[in-house]
């Protein structure tokens, strides 16, 4: 805390700091397009998986009742892939180590390395659902309203990212790597998917009382939210330390 | 080795007692009636079929089953305890970072793996009794199975981490943040609907909280007893060590 009023006078500074590298993420996400591709493919695949999972499932099932579940699983398991990568590249390049070299106070890297995750992860949900309502929900009604979609994907990508990061560069520093962040990471976001599945399958499925189960949904995703990111905002620095 | 003693009498004394409460839930406990239950489909159970009514087929609740009550929430309660032990050390070893205390904080994790097993194992033979099933999604028993893979994954954690300061710091780290996510998660399952029982809103007896009272304290003192008998052999094998050390130098 010291340090950051020592540095006062150059407030801008970690802001500065903060775009920085968030925009080193993007441009070599740019470059490269690793991350979009991988996570983007692997949802895809992960449709294939579903349409085998629910292929007996015959035509009375109504897959309305289950797209809301379907989708999150689909952001979970792409976001696990992504918040490895996205820390992977940090540590086998070196870029971390010169990070912390760098006067950078580490919540500014905390906080950039979240944001970045977190466009990541909509950019995917932006392009997951979609090809989802395409795949699965043709036909289908749409029962509540359209902006409550966002809202739920925002309120989860929150979450995912914040505490996916903290997790994500622990578990680049084991021995199990991607193993161990699915160990991790899985139990931890519990809370948050059971909340993200409610409210979207509230805004899906529409009908009596679907708005206030929606916002029940969006108040404990919002404290979720807001615990567990200051928790893992709070931690970071010792991870980063070790 | 003083310790050691004063664990081992602790052992004793919490085996006892543990042993008292459970043969007074046979012996002195008043019986809980709960009346019946009205379920849709015949089910397998050891309590007797009243009568099919319209409705469905009606049982007498069972209250045998409510035994297990005098075991399985001390063990619980233990748990929660326990893991909130292990939580305080991984932020006081956070604050110092003092060797000692990561291992108190591993100990403690160690101990409410102990008693999460056995709560585990007490819940599901309960809800199989009870209410006629293995296993139920209800937020209670949600919630501690998260809390169960949270612990797991501690020791995943720990043993996937060759470098020792980096396993403590993050093992404290994943034991504070999984502290903080098991609330959550219960208030969060109340999403699901429960029928999980809540005895202490219905008023006890006194033939009963004696027992149970009884079980607590016992149960609690058999955890401290697991714990400071790790610690004491975790301290041995650093003397070992040094020991080792010295000799070979």
């Amino acid at each position: 805390m010291a340090e950051t009023t020592a540095r006062r006078p150059g407030r801008g500074l970690s802001w500065r700091q903060f775009r920085a590298i968030l925009r080193k993420d993007i441009v070599m996400e740019l470059r490269t397009k690793e991350m979009i591709t991988s996570m983007g493919i692997y949802a895809l695949l992960t449709m294939v998986v579903y349409q085998i999972a629910l292929s007996q499932a015959g035509t009375a099932f109504d897959p309305r009742t289950i797209a809301a579940g379907l989708l999150w699983l689909a952001f979970v398991f792409t976001s696990m892939l992504g918040l490895n990568r996205s820390l992977v590249h940090e540590k086998d390049q070196g870029c971390l180590e010169a990070l912390l070299l760098s006067p950078v106070d580490r919540p500014v890297i905390f906080f950039a390395k979240a944001i970045g995750n977190m466009i990541f992860l909509l950019i995917v949900q932006v392009l997951t659902i979609p090809v989802f309502a395409f795949l699965f929900l043709q036909g289908s009604e749409y029962g509540g309203q359209l902006w409550m979609i966002p809202v739920a994907l925002l309120g989860g990508a929150v979450g995912i990212a914040g505490v996916g990061t903290l997790l994500a560069t622990m578990s680049v520093n084991t021995k199990g790597k991607d193993f161990v962040l699915a160990v991790l990471f899985i139990p931890l976001m519990y809370p948050l998917l059971l909340a993200c599945v409610s409210a979207t399958t509230a805004a899906v499925l529409g009908g009596d009382g679907h708005v206030q189960q929606f916002w029940s949904g969006m108040g404990l995703i919002a404290a979720y939210d807001a615990i567990m990111v200051l928790a893992a905002y709070a931690l970071y620095e010792f991870v980063l330390g070790a | 080795m003083k310790q050691l003693r004063v664990a081992l009498v602790m052992l004793v004394i919490g085996g006892l007692l543990t042993t008292v409460a459970f043969v007074m839930a046979f012996t002195t406990a008043e019986v809980q009636r709960f009346g019946t239950v009205t379920l849709s489909e015949r089910i397998d159970t050891a309590f007797p079929l009243q009568e099919v009514t319209a409705d469905g087929y009606r049982y007498e609740r069972p209250w045998f089953s409510q035994k297990i009550f005098y075991f399985h929430v001390p063990v619980a309660e233990a748990s929660f305890l326990v893991f909130g032990v292990a939580a305080f050390f991984a932020i006081r070893f956070l604050m110092t970072k003092r060797k000692e205390y990561d291992t108190k904080s591993r100990i403690a994790m160690e101990t409410a793996i102990v008693f999460v097993t056995l709560t585990m194992i007490t819940g599901i033979l309960w809800t199989r009794a009870a209410w006629g099933v293995w296993w139920e999604w209800e937020p209670r028993l949600t919630t501690y199975f998260i809390m169960t893979l949270m612990m797991i994954g501690y020791f995943v954690l720990r043993n996937s981490i060759e470098d020792e300061e980096r396993r403590a710091v993050y093992a404290s780290v994943f034991g504070i943040i999984a502290f903080i996510n098991a609330p959550i998660s219960f208030f969060i399952t109340r999403l699901i609907p429960s029928n999980h029982p809540v005895v202490f809103q219905s008023g006890f007896a006194t033939s009963n909280l004696v027992p149970f009272i009884l079980g607590q304290i016992g149960m609690l003192l058999v955890g401290y007893a697991i714990y400071s008998i790790r610690m004491n052999e975790e301290r041995l094998e650093e003397r070992v060590e040094i020991m080792k050390e010295a000799l070979e130098g």
